[in-house]
């Protein structure tokens, strides 16, 4: 029997005593006449569960009376997470192409453990917003991966926010489609519609704040679990029948909630069943791949510098669409004389200026001077890659704040207010990052010779390293 | 004109041999008449372009008075009821608006524009739509292995000093 892995363990009784095979229908609904050991352990189980049961919709199905306090759940595909890989291995003798089936293998009961168990194989999350919101999801795809292993994860994301995927190793397709237009093309609504349906999701996670618009939208993937953020005041009405979980909002913004903006969905997420426990919320982590480096480390090579020997400076003020910032805080941004006051003070290592457009090229070298270290940088990629090749990061609060902390590499983050940092970079010490607030709410007030007293956290991890 | 011919009476052919007797009414026009009385009169044939088909392609009056020449009149007019005329317009408009279309989009530059191909292709003919998405799919599949490369690494590493630190 070499070929049991493949199969639940509860499977290979009957595999070996083909007689049996007519019991498996019974055997996960009521094992109690098999296995009265197993009975009193589904019953000890069972009051965790009902804790946790949220309220149901009543709406979505009127003869639907929660879960059956009667239900006897078997060992069949009851208990602990999903397999990572329930594909069968190749057959290379076999002439038509056909899988290496186990033994006693049915095709039948192949699906069942999405129904008992709730397994999710195919997933896909819409993120709302730009690179933040997308940077700040990051842990929630790896809680994903690791509460339903094997799963296959695909983002829908503005053309912004796709960007972002450059740095995550756990999503297989990025998609562009911007979710917050609240009118898109017909063409291109119906298409998406058309494809999301083609993939055949088990799972749609959405975090736009929606009312029934954005339902219908999740609906018609149909996707066993539909699950969506819902507006907070009456524009919900209606969406929770198309939709099989819905968190209520607190504030129409969802982003205002900070770091853990999508505490209600990770919790949901990571919910215990009834042997798996509560899956805890993993770090925010990116990774950056190796041509990245390359391309950047040319870069910066340019703009006179070396590994390890710079200060990432994030947050000048532009126009452009590229500053990553929140829209929790839309006060995050820098002019550069400010910048330039900053980074007189920076000793021992250069300041290199990340610009989020060419234009700006010209006001930093009029106002730093022409031998400042200027790198033109507009993706999340290519700003991760510059933060990690650094010594430290000096920013507002935009994604380079996120960046630094994943990277693990001392920052300096300037919030408007202390409440917003106290928001966006929680547990600070632990992520090596001071936050330097605002005493008047306003970033602009920000006391220069504050960020230059936490400069020294710098000079510490120099000499640790 | 219709009156006009109605008012004759008809010699309703049989079926299949309607264009035999026509025929023989064309080449002979006077072959009725020999047997005939001295009294005026006058037969008609049709023709129909298809045995079941109510379609007449063609219709030959022969007129015959004493002592003159057969009148012939031959009318190689179409008949068609309505509902044929209805039929021949639709497939006309059908086949209009088929051709505009599949004609039209042979010689459509736009298809072989850069909008349209620029996905990419192989050369054969077989084009590859979404290569952008696969590209990236690909580097992301290719991080997931470089991370987990690193990490065995690490683990090989701390079970190799591990190791020596036992052997010490």
């Amino acid at each position: 029997m070499a070929t049991t892995p493949l199969l639940p363990k509860s499977t290979s009784p009957f595999v070996s005593n083909p007689l049996s095979l007519s019991s498996a229908h019974t055997h996960f609904i009521k094992p109690s006449f098999f296995n009265p050991l197993e009975h009193s352990h589904a019953c000890t189980k069972r009051p965790t569960v009902q804790v946790h049961a949220k309220k149901k919709n009543p709406w979505l199905d009127p003869f639907d009376d929660g879960e059956d306090p009667e239900m006897e759940y078997g060992s069949m595909f009851a208990d602990g997470k999903q397999e990572e890989d329930t594909r069968p291995p190749d057959a290379p003798n076999n002439p038509y192409g056909f899988l290496k089936f186990p033994m006693g293998f049915a095709v039948e009961i192949a699906s069942l453990p999405l129904k008992i168990r709730g397994d999710v194989r195919r997933c896909c999350c819409m993120i709302s917003g730009g690179v933040y919101e997308n940077l700040l999801f990051f842990p929630a795809i790896q809680l994903i991966k690791d509460r339903y292993p094997g799963v296959l994860i695909d983002v829908i994301a503005s053309a912004r926010g796709k960007q972002t995927y450059e740095l995550n190793k756990n999503v297989r397709w990025a998609t562009v489609y911007d979710i917050d237009d609240d009118w898109p093309e017909p063409g291109d609504y119906t298409d998406m519609t058309g494809e999301l349906k083609g993939r055949y999701y088990d799972m749609v996670l959405s975090t736009k704040v929606g009312g029934l618009g954005h339902a219908a939208f999740l609906f018609m993937t149909t996707a066993r679990d539909r699950v969506s953020y819902i507006y907070p005041n009456v524009n919900a009405a209606g969406a929770g029948l198309l939709l099989s979980e819905t968190f209520t909002a607190e504030s129409i913004n969802l982003s205002e909630g900070g770091y853990n903006m999508y505490q209600q969905m990770v919790d949901w997420l990571g919910r215990p069943s009834r042997t798996v426990p509560k899956q805890p919320v993993p770090p925010l982590r990116v990774s950056i791949s190796r041509k990245l480096k390359q391309v950047v480390a040319e870069k910066y090579t340019n703009a006179g510098v070396e590994k390890g020997k710079y200060i990432v400076i994030y947050g000048i003020e532009s126009d452009s669409k590229a500053s990553m910032q929140s829209r929790g805080d839309t006060d995050s941004l820098l002019p550069i004389q400010v910048w330039a006051d900053i980074a007189d003070s920076i000793r021992g290592m250069k300041p290199v200026f990340v610009i989020p457009h060419e234009k700006e090229r010209e006001n930093v070298e009029e106002i730093v001077g022409e031998d400042a270290s200027i790198v033109f940088i507009t993706t999340p990629g290519q700003l991760a890659a510059l933060i990690n090749d650094s010594a430290g990061v000096i920013a507002t609060n935009t994604a380079a704040v996120q960046l630094a902390n994943a990277r693990e590499k001392p920052s300096i983050a300037l919030f408007c207010s202390e409440l917003k940092g106290r928001l966006f970079v929680p547990n600070a010490e632990e992520k090596k990052c001071i936050v330097v607030s605002s005493k008047t709410g306003k970033l602009i007030d920000i006391e220069v010779e504050a960020v230059k007293q936490a400069m020294q956290i710098f000079d510490v991890s120099l000499a640790l390293a | 004109m219709a009156e006009a011919i109605m008012s004759f009476t008809i010699i309703k052919p049989l079926g299949h041999s309607s264009l035999q007797s026509t025929k023989w009414d064309m080449l002979h026009p006077s072959s009725k008449s020999l047997e005939g009385s001295n009294k005026k009169r006058a037969s008609l044939c049709k023709v129909n372009a298809f045995p079941d088909w109510p379609l007449t392609l063609m219709a030959v009056l022969v007129e015959h008075a004493e002592g003159q020449r057969d009148l012939i009149t031959h009318k190689s007019i179409w008949h068609l009821s309505d509902k044929a005329i209805k039929n021949v317009y639709a497939f006309y408009m059908m086949f209009t608006c088929w051709g505009c279309l599949f004609f039209g989009a042979t010689k459509d530059p736009y298809y072989d524009s850069e909008v349209y191909r620029g996905d990419g292709g192989d050369g054969t003919g077989h084009w590859f739509y979404e290569k952008q998405e696969d590209i990236e799919e690909a580097a992301r599949a290719e991080l997931w292995r470089e991370e987990l490369i690193e990490e065995i690494e690490q683990k090989v590493g701390g079970l190799q000093e591990l190791e020596e630190a036992g052997r010490k």
